[in-house]
């Protein structure tokens, strides 16, 4: 082995990857492009959406149009809500709904004043769609704006009998958060960075690692780069660096995306935060650190395994197919721990390859840090690079594979 | 300068190359003729050290072939037939440059040699273009200029002409010959009669991995009354069966 031969088949397999403009435009421009627009969308569609819910409309049955119900409805109930509007009478609720004229059809009983003045429960009947997205949520602010009502009332008719108040409420909840302070409020980048991040680090080298074992078995490159003085395992190394190279500027290329993204539609970020704000990012740069190696890690396992794969397969398109399937088993922990909170992480899971990942980023981007799993799962990771390249190099030297015709 | 003794290559049950013995001079082109599947192209391979003998042993410009199989590798230059086996978003030159610095070449001498190369295949107006868009007789003077780009004693050649029109297999031909005046020791591998008759010097006919015969075109007459090397071969190899 010579680290002069590595760094020359290094050297040249980055040139000649550089010039491909598939590779440049699939690994890089797509995702800097495609990112902040899907960011921006989805950014921009949950902001309409909560805008749309936000804005209810309501018309009134034709025998509910009286002067006595408007003056409750717009004065009494909703009074506080100004994005509640009243959109005139229909005569037909179901059409109305149906046909999205309105969200909601009110229909209260002709005598509500009179069962009020008696003391007597009255009916407001409310039309709406239950399989609308926008007409369930809205359901909350409507019945919100009524019970608001309905305690008013029921406090009036406690004080004209002179009772106390209290007696509505003979328990109280006080709420003590007690999560660390250092727990950081970034939902969105918990649940989305460590699936993404682990994700495109194993399938990021998959387009270098077919091309540079299999398709140089198919563009009939391969036999003559092995009759020169550098040895398998120079070769095999240059590869593996390219490989993983790649596999971390498909990354950074997918995150300066969602970067962007983010800039253009903070709200994408925030959308399940609860007051939607970003938390503050409180990393220390111990564990910024382990977390960045055992990202590096997986890298180099995932190339080795990806160049292990290249070599077996006969062809480019082989080679392709049964890449596929790896980036399958990359997708299902990735998607499996999605919504998993940094609470929730088990000591096994810093030990099982690319969970190990996954479970060190969402530690760190939670702030809850344990050094322990932190350092288990980079120990755990550099064994799993060593077990992969060893592999790798297996296959590299076994003339079934690497002459398989 | 090649030597091999007992030279053997199992793929598990099957022997591809059986005991093969022969060697071959300075400034000689040693034909190894058989059909498709004769063994002709693993036993290229084994002088190449890209396989492993199973038995036998070989050597090649003076190094063992299992023993040192990095020095017999800058011994040797190889050739295949079919693809140049270029990288197509590499210019000529960093092809050429890419196989002479992985064979040890200093910086100052692989410079000189690509100048050297670049006029000797009249390569001048396309050296520094991609290889992608060159036709097939630029990208096979590239490939010969790989080839040699180390100046090995030895070259081999893999069915070199194999799907080449008339003029590509000429400049082939023309390549091989000039690789014998400048005292190299060439094995080209062939089933093509008039290809093997035309340029070699001495012939060995492969069928099912044995060395059936060998000789000199006019040793292998005499061998067998005088018959044409087609009928030699249809006589020695079975008619492929």
């Amino acid at each position: 082995m010579s680290i002069k031969h590595i760094w020359i088949v290094f050297k040249k397999e980055v040139r000649d990857i550089i010039r491909d403009k598939r590779t440049l435009i699939t690994n890089l421009l797509i995702p800097i492009i495609l990112m902040p627009i899907l960011v921006y969308f989805m950014g921009g569609g949950m902001e309409k959406m909560e805008k749309d819910i936000e804005n209810v409309t309501i018309a009134l049955t034709e025998k509910s149009d009286t002067a006595e119900i408007r003056s409750l409805l717009e004065q009494n109930i909703f009074g506080d809500y100004p994005n509640v509007s009243f959109n005139g009478v229909v005569a037909d609720p179901t059409a109305a709904i149906q046909d999205d004229v309105v969200r909601f059809v009110l229909d209260v009983e002709e005598d509500f004043a009179a069962k009020l003045g008696e003391g007597t429960p009255y009916k407001i009947f409310v039309h709406y769609d239950e399989t609308d997205t926008k007409s369930l949520s809205s359901y909350g602010i409507l019945t919100q704006a009524i019970q608001e009502y309905s305690q008013k009332q029921v406090e009036q008719r406690l004080i004209d009998m002179n009772i106390d108040l209290q007696i509505l409420q003979p328990v109280s909840i006080v709420p003590i958060n007690e999560a660390d302070e250092n727990a950081g409020g970034n939902f969105m980048l918990m649940m989305i960075v460590p699936m993404l991040a682990s994700i495109l680090i194993a399938v990021g080298g998959i387009p270098a690692a077919t091309d540079l074992v299999a398709g140089e078995k198919e563009r009939a490159t391969f036999e003559p780069l092995l009759t020169t003085q550098a040895g398998r395992m120079s070769i095999l190394l240059g590869k593996y660096m390219t490989v993983t190279m790649f596999s971390f500027v498909s990354v950074i290329a997918q995150l300066i995306g969602l970067l962007i993204g983010g800039l253009m539609s903070p709200s994408f970020f925030t959308m399940t935060s609860p007051g939607g704000q970003i938390g503050n990012f409180n990393i220390p740069i111990g564990a910024l650190l382990l977390t960045i190696l055992i990202l590096v890690t997986l890298g180099m396992v995932f190339a080795a395994v990806e160049l292990g794969i290249s070599t077996y397969a006969r062809s480019f398109k082989e080679a392709q197919t049964y890449l596929s399937f790896l980036t399958i088993i990359a997708m299902v922990p990735g998607y499996a721990t999605m919504m998993l909170q940094p609470d929730d992480l088990q000591l096994y899971m810093f030990f099982i390859p690319l969970l190990n990942a996954i479970a060190a980023l969402k530690m760190s981007l939670g702030g809850l840090i344990n050094y322990t799993y932190l350092g288990i799962a980079l120990g755990t990771s550099m064994l799993y690079v060593i077990l992969s390249l060893a592999a790798a190099a297996w296959m590299f030297n076994q003339e079934k594979y690497l002459f398989r015709s | 300068m090649i030597e091999t003794k007992n030279l053997t290559k199992h793929f598990g049950e099957v022997v591809a190359v059986d005991n093969l013995s022969l060697h071959v001079n300075r400034g000689e082109i040693y034909g190894l003729l058989g059909e498709n599947g004769a063994g002709k192209t693993t036993t290229l391979r084994m002088l190449a050290t890209m396989l492993q003998p199973t038995s036998g042993n070989a050597v090649l410009a003076g190094y063992d072939l299992v023993k040192n199989p990095e020095k017999v590798r800058s011994s040797i230059g190889i050739l295949f037939g079919g693809d140049s086996g270029l990288y197509d978003r590499l210019t000529a030159a960093e092809n050429i440059a890419y196989f002479g610095r992985l064979n040890n070449m200093s910086e100052l001498l692989l410079q000189d040699r690509i100048r050297e190369l670049t006029e000797v295949f009249g390569m001048e107006e396309y050296i520094k273009r991609r290889a992608g868009k060159f036709s097939k007789g630029m990208k096979q003077k590239a490939a010969f200029a790989r080839s040699i780009i180390h100046n090995p004693d030895i070259m081999l050649f893999d069915e070199p002409t194999s799907g080449l029109d008339v003029s590509a297999i000429r400049n082939v031909h023309e390549f091989i010959l000039d690789c014998r005046s400048q005292g190299k020791s060439i094995i080209l591998s062939s089933h093509s009669m008039s290809e093997v008759e035309k340029l070699c010097d001495r012939i060995g006919i492969i069928h099912k991995g044995k060395l059936v015969a060998q000789g000199s075109i006019a040793q292998l007459q005499e061998q067998h009354q005088g018959k044409s090397l087609e009928d030699i071969f249809i006589e020695v190899a079975g008619g492929g069966k």
